[in-house]
């Protein structure tokens, strides 16, 4: 098939004769994928969006918590209290070398905290410096809690956002000024605006971390820690180490080692599994529907050219009365499937392209909804290959069309 | 002899078989102008067609200047059309969303010819039958007349070895008639194409230089008309 200034013309002289049907025709191709790249691209931005909750939180945590035993083993009774203590950290890291942060925390719920007038409810966290690197702080000032903190047990802590904007009403650097939590003042020395919706005992917006052995020693824990917070070194499976880590928890503890309940692990990793086969199902169901939709637009395309090469049965048998060949009437329906196909998928591409822009600049968060440049690749591609299909039987049948056809039909 | 057919025989396989040309034998030299004449169901028009490379035929030989036209495929049938032979239908055939200079252009666009060349030729043949004037008009912005004029440039424009012509002047009234038969004896004495029409009208027989009658498949008589004689209206009167 040669493609140039005839043929092309060829191919608008036919399909503009009838506007209105090419027109109709090709909105079918044109909604149908549409629909395919405009989900394709909100899909994403849905997805993003809600990442965006979960940043700022290492995906490979696993915490553990200490609960009553199930089971009674070695002598003692089931029902048993027990609690983590710091040893256990140590315990971990080195039983465990695939772990990278072992991290204990204690938390205490409802404390209030107050500066001059202003008074707000608060969640306090005994945290080591290590902690960071589960919940990752967006420290708007200051500091976070380092090691001196925790080893000369200093009075110091960094408050959550609604913490700040409750007790600091008029804002500035907070950094300096003396809070009291409870009955003891400690001095600010950050701010962390961290937003995360995924956290550990409490959003880190209405949290106050205070170095962990100043918590345990105010809260009258001892050795013990609420909770165990770790994160595996890369491209390790927290999963497949919860059976050491139980096992190590068991022994020191005078545990089942299959108390299930007697110590809870919880794998974050498994959380995050179970939301990218979520987005995995969504992200299906968005190429069935597409993909039916620009299917469907195309079987409209296969059923007008097979009406056209009907109506044009004698302009056809003309054609090959006065010399075209088969293959060049294959040719011409082929093309002008291919080409109605093809603007209409374009203009698609052009339109969602823009409305994507649009819905970004609208939302505003810095989300992103575009499809990337080779989707519209692929989906040109596609667009080629549909027309061409689309096109096949009409043409097939138009090549049948014999000269003498052309007489008959008077 | 340009056309040469011998004992040539067709039958339509159906449900009912129907044996249309029984054994047909016919010559014509090369620049005649000759007319076949028959009742509807004769066979004239099978005849045509099978002239104009559009149809098969059973039996028998059909030659063009010594060539066997006979089980060619389709696309040595549309070559041959496209170089030899040119068409004028009753319907005109004219493709209703070209002009009339594209529809004439549009047998040299399949022989591949560039665009210029092919508009230069057929505004030069639109010239001859006198339309250049209606060069950019569609066909249904014409009389009959200007189609058929329009539909005979488009015959001409590959300079043909055979023009056939299918009840020309059918759908035309008796004086747009006696325009295109006059036209058509022009092209032939002018440019000596072969030209073939078919009709049942005796005044268009009237203006070729011989007559075939066929009947019930089979060529009657031949009548020598070069004395344009055989209208029983007399020579003066020419159609209908």
């Amino acid at each position: 098939m040669k493609l140039d200034l005839d043929s092309f013309k060829e191919i608008t002289d036919s399909l503009m004769r009838n506007r209105r049907r090419s027109f109709l025709t090709g909105f079918g191709i044109f909604w149908g994928l549409f629909m395919l790249l405009f989900m394709l691209g909100g899909g994403d931005g849905l997805k993003a969006m809600l990442e965006k909750n979960f940043e700022g939180f290492a995906t490979n945590t696993t915490i553990i918590v200490s609960d009553l035993t199930s089971k009674p083993y070695k002598g003692f009774k089931e029902g048993r209290y027990w609690e983590l203590t710091r040893d256990d950290v140590d315990r971990l890291i080195q039983m465990v070398p695939e772990l990278r942060t072992v991290t204990p925390i204690i938390s205490r719920w409802g404390q209030t905290a107050v500066n001059d007038d202003n008074t707000v409810s608060a969640n306090v966290k005994g945290v080591e410096s290590k902690y960071s690197m589960i919940e990752t702080p967006k420290l708007k000032y200051g500091r976070y809690i380092n090691d001196i903190d925790v080893n000369q047990h200093r009075k110091v802590c960094v408050i959550g956002k609604r913490i700040y904007t409750s007790l600091f009403p008029d804002g500035g650097d907070p950094c300096g000024s003396f809070i009291r939590v409870g009955s003891v003042y400690f001095e600010v020395i950050g701010v962390d605006y961290n937003s995360s919706n995924i956290s550990i005992n409490g959003s880190a917006d209405e949290t106050i971390l205070i170095p962990i052995p100043v918590a345990q020693t105010l809260y009258r824990y001892g050795n013990n820690v609420s909770i165990i917070c770790m994160t595996g070194k890369t491209g390790v499976q927290m999963s497949s180490l919860e059976p050491r880590i139980r096992s190590v928890m068991a022994r020191q503890h005078q545990l089942d080692p299959t108390d299930e309940q007697a110590l809870f692990v919880l794998n974050t990793e498994q959380m995050f599994a179970i939301m990218d086969n979520l987005f995995k199902g969504v992200n299906f169901l968005i190429w069935l529907v597409g993909l039916g939709t620009l299917l469907a637009g195309a079987i409209g395309v296969s059923n007008i050219m097979m009406v056209t090469v009907k109506e044009r049965t004698t302009e056809i048998g003309i054609r090959r009365a006065i010399g075209a060949t088969p293959s060049e009437i294959l040719s011409q329906i082929l093309s002008e499937s291919v080409a109605l196909t093809i603007v209409s998928g374009f203009l698609s591409i052009v339109f969602t392209v823009m409305l994507l822009n649009g819905l970004e600049s609208v939302v505003k968060d810095g989300t992103p909804f575009q499809i990337s440049f080779g989707t519209a690749v692929s989906a040109a591609l596609l667009l080629i290959a549909l027309g061409a299909i689309a096109g096949l039987a009409p043409a097939l049948r138009a090549m049948k069309i014999k000269p003498v056809d052309a007489m008959r039909d008077e | 002899m340009q056309i040469e057919i011998s004992g040539l025989h067709k039958t339509y396989t159906g449900a009912q078989p129907l044996h249309v040309l029984k054994g047909i034998d016919l010559s014509i030299e090369k620049g005649e102008f000759v007319s076949i004449m028959g009742a509807s169901g004769s066979g004239k028009s099978t005849l045509l067609n099978i002239l104009g490379i559009l149809d098969n035929y059973d039996e028998g030989e059909y030659r063009i200047d010594g060539t066997l036209i006979k089980d060619l495929s389709e696309r040595q049938a549309a070559d041959y059309r496209n170089r030899m032979i040119g068409f004028i239908f009753q319907s005109f055939n004219l493709i209703s969303f070209k002009t009339a200079v594209e529809n004439v252009e549009l047998p040299l666009f399949y022989q591949g010819v560039p665009r210029r060349k092919r508009h230069e030729r057929a505004m030069e043949m639109l010239e001859r039958v006198g339309l250049t004037d209606w060069a950019g008009h569609y066909p249904n912005e014409m009389s009959g007349g200007q189609k058929q004029r329009v539909a005979i440039a488009r015959a001409l424009i590959t300079y043909p070895k055979i023009i056939l012509a299918d009840e020309p002047t059918g759908a035309l009234d008796s004086k747009t008639s006696a325009e295109v038969m006059e036209l058509l004896s022009h092209i032939n004495e002018k440019y000596g194409a072969t030209l073939i029409v078919v009709t049942h009208e005796s005044g268009v027989a009237n203006c070729t230089n011989r007559i075939i009658h066929i009947k019930d498949g089979m060529i009657g008589e031949i009548e020598d008309n070069s004395a344009h004689k055989a209208s029983m209206f007399g020579a003066a009167t020419v159609m209908k």
